[in-house]
């Protein structure tokens, strides 16, 4: 359990030591998994009221340049010509849209989150350690004029997440107002790379770049900020946010509300084989019916075609999992091995109810929608599994390893009654009732 | 992670290389995991318990532990028949990570009370923990 020497360590690593917090490794750094309170508490509280996660690790690109907005679109799988929303406008400032970076045989070097700052200016979110990675395959592909810069390691990024974000957030912004009045799902406001400073800003001077975005499946926001500003970031949220019961997380319950959310794990659920058939398909820029791409990209004529590989979400019965590793496998009900488990994970907010235990339920699923009133969930069983034959929602199948084998269901989502995507007009609001109340 | 000084590891009970905790009582030993292991572990989510009557051999697996981190197996301290598992188990893992001495796991019959006596006591048993 010793810290190797040859692990990085965010600049938050003295406080996840001082609070006891279960450290391992994880993308090459030193990351908290847990503090004293849990997992399964951390995991809660994502969901009822809010969470705080030191998300440092990642790395952070930023694009600019005559040629930034013609290499995103021959590197990225999202056409940043018609990529916002149902009715596919183009990328616009302060717009963020999640994507892959491939190789040309359509296998994914990483996933990532980019925004436009500004006309011609692109910020680029990719995993823990892949800064120098992208940014060298992005400078193999990029014309002269296009300017990128890895800033991992020189950039401090929180995510505060769950229902009770925005009133916290609200308590330490300087204008709140005006920063989040119509800030919806993936979009952003402020910028810390301008050379005039961000226009939002936090605890009197702080420049952030806030961005309604996360990793949870929950209601939330990702916070940027320089440096030398993240430790007085992350102070002042956990201040402002202890009467709401703010919770610190660690890595643990990301993974597993992140799971529940039906997200993927770059490098795990999504990595260097072809991209196939996945719940996240949807970051193919298909024309119509698909059998075409409304641009050309890296990787996109080897991804034409029927796919080799299928990939779908997963839940099971009990909070039990299947340790993945080389010799565990899926097996559909005839007995015949299908496939290989990528991920593997318990919602500990989770349950099935019913006598026939098949529907599935939240702590935050409302009573009228079916929680009942005695809920306590044990917690099920979940992840992501990857096979060689299609399935279809609902096919019953089993994961074995060993001498265990689970059952589980093919499912098109798994915890449900997430927020990520209530207004915030609406999860404001709550303040207000709160406050009525008191 | 608390600090080995920190750790609750009473005199009275014996320990094994697989952080279990093994403690005689009357011609029955009770079994659990170490406040170390719950600690490693995280929160328990699931306890696999073994059948009454069922008999394993001393390091014999005879159940498992769901934690948030892992699937982990419980070992048998000492070689019998398991004459009562903790039910309260079954609804609340979490009584393991409340208190690891009271969240007993499995009560067994041993075979060979020597096994017992072969044991880690506390003193050898953090011996082990700070090599780890």
């Amino acid at each position: 359990m010793n810290d190797s020497v040859n692990l990085k360590k965010t600049v938050l690593h003295a406080y996840h030591v001082s609070r006891n917090a279960n450290m391992a490794s994880f993308g090459g750094y030193s990351m908290p998994l847990w503090y004293e309170t849990g997992a399964k508490a951390e995991h809660l509280a994502v969901i009822t009221a809010a969470g705080l996660f030191d998300t440092s690790h990642m790395a952070v690109i930023t694009i600019s340049g005559e040629g930034a907005f013609d290499l995103l679109q021959h590197s990225f799988t999202r056409d940043l010509n018609s990529c916002v929303g149902s009715s596919q406008a183009p990328l616009s400032k302060g717009r963020c849209v999640y994507g892959l970076f491939l190789e040309t045989d359509g296998t994914v070097i990483d996933d990532a989150i980019v925004t436009e700052l500004g006309a011609g200016r692109y910020m680029v979110v990719v995993n823990s350690g892949m800064g120098p990675v992208v940014s060298d395959h992005l400078r193999k592909l990029a014309t002269a004029g296009v300017s990128i810069t890895d800033h991992s390691d020189m950039i401090g990024k929180i995510d505060l997440q769950g229902p009770r974000s925005a009133l916290i957030i609200e308590q330490v912004l300087d204008r709140p107002d005006a920063v989040l009045d119509g800030l919806s799902y993936f979009t952003c406001r402020g910028d810390i790379f301008g050379e005039r400073g961000s226009d939002v800003t936090l605890g009197g001077s702080i420049p952030v770049l806030l961005s309604r975005s996360g990793y949870t499946g929950e209601f939330g926001f990702e916070l940027f900020t320089a440096l030398a500003d993240t430790e007085n970031v992350w102070r002042l949220i956990l201040e402002a946010g202890e009467p709401f019961g703010i919770t610190v997380c660690g890595l643990a319950s990301r993974d597993s509300l992140r799971t529940g959310a039906m997200l993927p794990l770059s490098h795990q659920d999504i990595g260097n084989w072809k991209f196939g058939q996945t719940p996240w398909s949807f970051v193919l820029p298909k024309n119509g019916r698909g059998a075409t791409f409304t641009k050309q990209f890296v990787g996109a004529d080897s991804l034409l075609g029927e796919p080799d590989s299928y990939t779908y979400g997963f839940a099971g019965y009990d909070p039990r999992k299947i340790p993945v590793t080389e010799s565990s496998r899926v097996v559909d009900a005839d007995g015949s091995e299908i496939g290989i488990i990528l991920t593997c994970t318990t919602d500990m907010a989770i349950d099935r109810v019913g006598d026939d235990r098949q529907r599935i339920v939240s702590v935050a699923t409302p009573a009228a929608e079916g929680r009942p009133g005695d809920f306590r969930p044990r917690g099920l069983c979940c992840g992501f599994i990857k096979t060689n034959t299609p399935c279809r929602i609902g096919d019953k199948i089993k994961l074995v390893e060993g001498r265990r084998t689970l059952n589980v269901e093919i499912r098109e989502d798994i915890r449900p009654n997430r927020t990520a995507r209530c207004s915030m007009q609406r999860m404001r609001s709550k303040s207000e009732e709160r406050e009525t109340r008191a | 992670m608390k600090e080995i000084k920190d750790l609750n590891l009473p005199d009275e009970i014996r320990y094994s290389k697989d952080h279990e905790w093994a403690k005689v009582d009357g011609d029955i030993v009770r079994v659990g995991i170490s406040d170390y292991a719950q600690d490693a572990l995280g929160d328990i989510v699931f306890v696999e318990l073994p059948e009454v009557g069922a008999v394993f051999k001393a390091g014999e697996e005879f159940g498992t532990l769901e934690s948030v981190k892992a699937v982990s197996e419980l070992y048998l301290p000492v070689g019998g028949e398991i004459v009562a598992v903790n039910m309260e188990l079954e609804d609340s893992p979490e009584l393991i990570n409340d208190n690891p001495y009271t969240g007993w796991i499995i009560e067994v019959k041993p075979g060979d009370i020597g096994e017992f006596d072969q044991l880690l006591d506390r003193h050898a048993y953090l011996e082990l923990l700070k090599a780890e």
